[in-house]
């Protein structure tokens, strides 16, 4: 049994895929303001609503369980302890940067190699971003992916879960620098024409 | 200009995070300045927040997709929280079939259940300096675990603390539930024990002359806390709780706040 009302809105994800996704959207930049004014009820909720994205984008990159909690105690004790950090925009997007370069920091530690850090998206388009893409689920963006041709979707992957740089990816793959450049941007321009379609107005 | 154009070419690598520190610093500074790079740069970033998304874990492991962090990273974070926070005001309950006064704190407890068992998982590590056979703790550590993990015993926790048919014994402070072979101390106003000592359940095995240490447990700032007792209540004559040092004691070390007969 769940306590406050916040926290029921992500009770029936599973169910309510589309719903439950907008009220996430709106509701994390509320409930910042809450965690600001130190309400552990708000803290929890984002939580709850946040931790599996935190999570798999570090597993995903670390490719170690253990060392992926650590990451996600990390993201959300640094929200409760600096709750000014995140102040407006898209926070599915913030978060998300936050883990990835969080799990950088200990990609890098373990071995030298990556530098890439995700830069911050341009102030105005985080609200259009937000309500463009707050329906669409993982396993939707998943299947989109799948779809890409496997040239564009490599190195798009290896520049975002590895941490590598397209100079590396270059190398690795024996593809010239700039194709692989092309085929990044392709990729990404693809991968938001396929989920456009999805999206609810 | 070819920096432009250097940097245009850049703009899929720099959403990603693909640049090396240099370059990325490059095509920061030309997006302050180039609306045309800035229109593709918008283009771009969108999808690669759904690329991140695409990460995301999953609860349904049969989707095979990843499985999420454990039940305990949670708790240990929420403790470290509200060990943080100043005294927050009881959370609102929408619970229908209420029983007088002290529902609504199940409610909140039924949030703190995970947590109670989880902290005392925890305390269970450090009773090994104080002996306990490693079989007791091993079976109480697996107990606990499996308890924590399951919403169905959350569930069955909230449904035996509501059934008009389960065996409820006040205490001061709260009450003692037992239904069938579940035993429950529900804590509506317990006082946080002081500091380095935690509250201890005890429970009389049928024929045996000494009590069994069960759980530890602290209750939450609102004073609510409700544990499920491992073990089969039906074998259970009664049940304790006394205040004992944090990681728990093999033997009362102090006066039960309570004792609850099972009749």
């Amino acid at each position: 049994m769940h306590p406050a009302t916040p926290r029921r809105r992500f009770a029936n994800r599973g169910q309510r895929k589309n719903e439950a996704k907008v009220t996430r959207v709106e509701d994390a930049s509320r409930l910042m303001a809450r965690v600001r004014a130190r309400e552990t009820a708000a803290f929890e909720a984002l939580y709850d609503g946040y931790h599996r994205l935190v999570y798999g984008i570090a597993n995903r990159m670390l490719h170690d369980a253990t060392a992926a909690e650590d990451v996600t105690q990390g993201v959300f004790l640094k929200i409760w302890s600096s709750p000014d950090v995140f102040s407006s925009g898209n926070f599915t997007a913030w978060i998300a940067r936050v883990a990835r370069n969080r799990s950088l920091d200990l990609l890098r530690s373990r071995a030298a190699h990556t530098e890439g850090e995700l830069p911050e998206s341009l102030p105005a388009d985080e609200a259009l971003e937000e309500r463009a893409f707050a329906s669409i689920d993982a396993a939707k963006v998943r299947d989109a992916l799948a779809r890409l041709p496997r040239e564009q979707r490599e190195p798009i992957e290896l520049g975002f879960f590895s941490g590598i740089t397209h100079e590396e990816i270059a190398r690795r793959s024996g593809i010239p620098l700039g194709t692989i450049k092309t085929r990044i941007r392709s990729g990404l321009r693809r991968l938001r024409e396929t989920l456009d379609g999805a999206v609810t107005a | 200009m070819i920096e432009h154009d250097d940097v245009f070419e850049n703009l899929g690598a720099y959403a990603i995070g693909a640049l090396n520190g240099p370059d990325a610093a490059a095509v920061r500074r030309h997006l302050d300045a180039c609306g045309e790079c800035r229109r593709e740069y918008r283009e771009l970033s969108p999808a690669v927040t759904l690329l991140a998304t695409s990460a995301e874990s999953c609860a349904d492991a049969a989707s095979g997709a990843i499985a999420a962090p454990s039940a305990l990273l949670k708790a240990r974070l929420m403790r470290q929280v509200r060990a943080d926070a100043p005294a927050q005001a009881p959370a609102a309950v929408g619970m229908r079939r209420m029983r007088p006064v002290v529902w609504p704190a199940y409610a909140v407890a039924a949030a703190c259940l995970a947590i109670a068992l989880i902290s005392s998982v925890y305390n269970i590590g450090l009773s090994q300096r104080i002996g306990q056979a490693d079989a007791q703790i091993a079976a109480l550590t697996s107990h606990a675990n499996a308890l924590a993990s399951s919403s169905e015993t959350q569930k069955q926790m909230v449904a035996d603390l509501m059934a008009p048919d389960s065996q409820r014994f006040a205490v001061n402070g709260g009450e003692v539930v037992k239904n069938e072979g579940r035993a429950y101390v529900a804590m509506h106003s317990a006082p946080m024990p002081p500091k380095g000592k935690v509250y201890q359940a005890w429970y009389l095995r049928a024929g045996s002359k000494t009590m069994t240490p069960s759980l530890t447990f602290v209750p939450d700032r609102t004073g609510v806390a409700v544990v499920a007792i491992p073990g089969n209540a039906k074998v259970m004559e009664a049940v304790a709780v006394s205040i004992e040092p944090e990681g728990g004691s093999k033997q009362p070390t102090s006066k039960p706040a309570f004792v609850v007969k099972f009749t």
